[in-house]
């Protein structure tokens, strides 16, 4: 230790040195040192306030006369922390032997099994024996109980960690769920007969360690280990809350929150949770379509290409309509359209789509939580680079009657009113939204391409693609390479 | 890398008509046998069949219980374990309100198809099934005309099956 600065405190885990900050607990400290997978928990939650009930996070402190709760004892320094001592191991093994008492053997159909805290630990460090000859507790009101339209509770499977309680207490605020009575008969229940009626209950599923919380929209519909989670970003709202998107085979059939304490902390709101629905929705269009005799049709890029050039070079008055959740590389390329366009007005237009929301200044947020007006992820990008949005109706100025639009979106902007005697889509829409239009250019979703946003907060954030893109949608720059050829095919074509 | 390995030959082994007789004296001892003796080999199939053990592992079939439901309750450790990776489950709800079973068995399989064609009737699935839903039979008269048919679906799978068949 040098005489001259002060020395950060240190403590010392598993033989390893650890510096603190004054009023870290030990589960921080070992958190920041990356010590934190020796120390099992349930109640613990780096985002909810400690309440130290599970016992599970044990560990023994030296010259401490009994064992300490991780999770909620201070640091001192030189304080020494043994993790895996042959008393802490009793320790937990008691602890998972009572919490198994109870606990029915319901891993075959039960959601969580294979992300399960409750099984994992078991594992490393349960009894494999029970001692427990008695009648398992089951609760029969509440073993498959909707507490919402979102979520199911299945009491028998609850460790009574209360991470659920703390949850609606402490970040929501919205105070739905409590524990009813004590010990033995300790229910979870909603504290009025509504249920939990937050936008955020996804993550009480995310959080709760069993499987006695889960999510309705993902119940039964994939067994964990065969998900692969791959980091994205959500484009539900202005903030780009980071998420997990848990795919097999190119199927996204889920997203969770991804930590990231910038924005969005632990948590994702549900109407984000569910929006990769958007993407994998059947109806959405991943074929290239052109209009033929007033009917839509399915085709290739080969017979698309050539038509929409040739609209392009025909019309005089042309406006391309960006929808801001297109990637600012996105945008930035597709600009470049302006190049196969001959001596026509070619206006360029920004356009949000949610109610009520123009440009940013009129993006507030929604709760105190996540939630932002703004249904689009990146106003702020299209703003970054000079573009003019388009009216406040979504009408073209009422001097221009254009000849050609072209609306690129990724799937969540609005599409603007008719503003052209001809239509083209680019991007993700779904069949419903493109019939009044004369072909439509299938493009990528946030999922399947990588690029960036610029949040709210005017934090520009970067994501790589997290599936393959579906059918025959491409990617701008692949689009836009295939266009160039085909116009300077025409132009060769022309000059011989 | 090629290996060269010396073969020590004798004289004897390489004068193979040795070799040739002593195999057509088994030959021969077989067919006497199988002829007049004891000991014959092959049966009048399909007028005759043969009796496979127990544990003979053919056609999968899904065990039911008392009402005809089927006792898969769609956890999918079988279609994990599955070497061939021939199993395709689809999991579903069955209403727990109106369920004769309640909450029991509430969670089920909406379609079930097992790939005859590319199982390697290694017995994984009957293993690993904590309801002892799946098993498999001891019918091993699989054959069929199409591919299609070798698509075993739910429909197929819950037939029944007395005494494994
Ligand atoms: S909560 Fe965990 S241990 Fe309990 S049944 Fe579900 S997977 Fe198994
Ligand atoms: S429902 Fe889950 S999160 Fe809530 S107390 Fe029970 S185990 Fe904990
Ligand atoms: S017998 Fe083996 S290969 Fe066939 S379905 Fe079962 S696990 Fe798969
Ligand atoms: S292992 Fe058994 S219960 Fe599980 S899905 Fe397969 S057949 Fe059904
Ligand atoms: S995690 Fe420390 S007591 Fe539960």
């Amino acid at each position: 230790m040098t005489a001259e600065a002060p020395a950060q405190p240190t403590i010392t885990i598993d033989g390893r040195v650890v510096p603190f900050l004054p009023g870290d607990t030990i589960m921080k400290a070992a958190e920041k040192a990356a010590l934190d997978g020796t120390i099992p928990r349930f109640c613990y939650h780096p985002g909810l306030p400690v309440a130290g009930t599970c016992r599970m996070c044990t560990v023994e402190v030296e010259k401490a006369p009994k064992l300490m709760t991780s999770c909620s004892t201070p640091c001192t320094d030189g304080m020494i922390v043994h993790t895996q001592s042959d008393k802490v191991k009793k320790s937990r093994e008691g602890v998972m032997e009572f919490l198994l008492a109870n606990h029915p053997l319901d891993c075959p159909v039960c959601d969580q099994a294979g992300e399960c805290s409750l099984q994992n630990y078991n594992y490393e460090y349960g009894p494999r024996t029970s001692e427990f000859q008695e009648q398992k507790r089951t609760w029969s009101k509440s073993t498959t109980k909707k507490l919402s339209d979102k979520l199911t509770l299945n009491m028998n499977r609850c460790i009574h960690c209360e991470r659920c309680v703390r949850f609606t207490d402490d970040v929501t605020k919205t105070h739905e769920l409590t524990m009813l009575n004590r010990g033995w008969k300790k229910e979870l229940v909603s504290a009025e007969d509504l249920g939990v009626v937050s936008e955020y209950q996804g993550n009480i599923a995310d959080i709760c360690p069993v499987g006695a919380i889960t999510f309705n929209d993902f119940r039964f519909q994939k067994r964990v280990w065969f998900l692969k989670p791959r980091p994205t970003l959500c484009d539900g709202c202005s903030k780009g809350c980071a998420v997990w998107a848990d795919e097999e085979k190119d199927t996204i059939y889920r997203y969770r929150a991804r930590r990231n304490d910038e924005v969005n902390g632990h948590w994702i709101c549900d109407s984000g949770r569910v929006s990769f629905h958007t993407y994998e929705n059947p109806n959405r269009i991943v074929e290239p379509l052109l209009k033929v005799n007033n009917h839509l049709i399915a085709t290739n890029w080969e017979t698309l290409a050539p038509s929409f050039v040739k609209e392009l070079q025909r019309a005089a008055r042309i406006i391309l309509v960006i929808g801001t959740d297109a990637t600012l590389e996105e945008m930035k390329e597709i600009l470049t359209l302006k190049s196969l366009v001959r001596n026509a007005v070619f206006d360029v237009r920004f356009y949000n789509g949610t109610s009520g929301v123009h440009t940013s200044a009129d993006d507030k947020a929604i709760d105190d939580v996540l939630r932002r007006l703004d249904q689009t992820s990146n106003t702020k990008g299209a703003e970054s680079l000079g573009l003019t949005p388009l009216s406040q109706n979504g009408q073209g100025s009422a001097s221009s009657a254009y000849d050609l639009a072209i609306y690129f979106r990724g799937g969540r902007a609005g599409i603007p009113l008719k503003l052209a005697t001809k239509e083209f889509g680019w991007g993700v829409f779904s069949k419903d939204e493109v019939q009044r239009f004369d072909g439509v250019l299938p493009g990528l979703a946030t999922v399947e391409k990588s690029g960036s946003y610029i949040n709210a907060a005017g934090n520009t954030q970067k994501f790589v693609a997290a599936v393959k893109a579906k059918g025959s949608s491409a990617s701008v720059t692949r689009i836009l390479e295939g266009l160039f050829v085909v116009a300077r095919r025409e132009a060769d074509l022309g000059v011989n | 890398m090629t290996i060269v390995v010396a073969r020590h030959e004798k004289i004897s082994d390489r004068f193979y008509l040795v070799a040739l007789a002593q195999g057509l004296v088994v030959t021969m001892k077989q067919m006497l046998r199988s002829l007049f003796g004891k000991g014959i080999v092959t049966i009048e199939y399909p007028e005759k069949r043969r009796e496979y053990s127990q544990r003979f592992r053919g056609a999968h079939f899904i065990s039911v219980d008392s009402k005809k439901t089927e006792n898969c309750t769609a956890c999918y450790l079988c279609q994990t374990v599955c070497p061939a990776d021939c199993i395709t489950i689809v999991a579903g709800e069955r209403d727990a309100a109106t369920s004769e079973y309640g909450v029991k068995k509430e969670k089920r399989p909406l379609s079930f198809d097992i790939d005859a064609l590319r199982c390697c009737f290694c017995g994984f699935c009957e293993e690993a099934c904590p309801k002892d839903a799946i098993k498999l039979s001891r019918s091993y008269e699989m054959a069929t005309l199409t591919r299609e048919e070798a698509q075993y679906d739910l429909k197929f799978l819950v037939r029944e099956v007395k005494d494994r068949g």
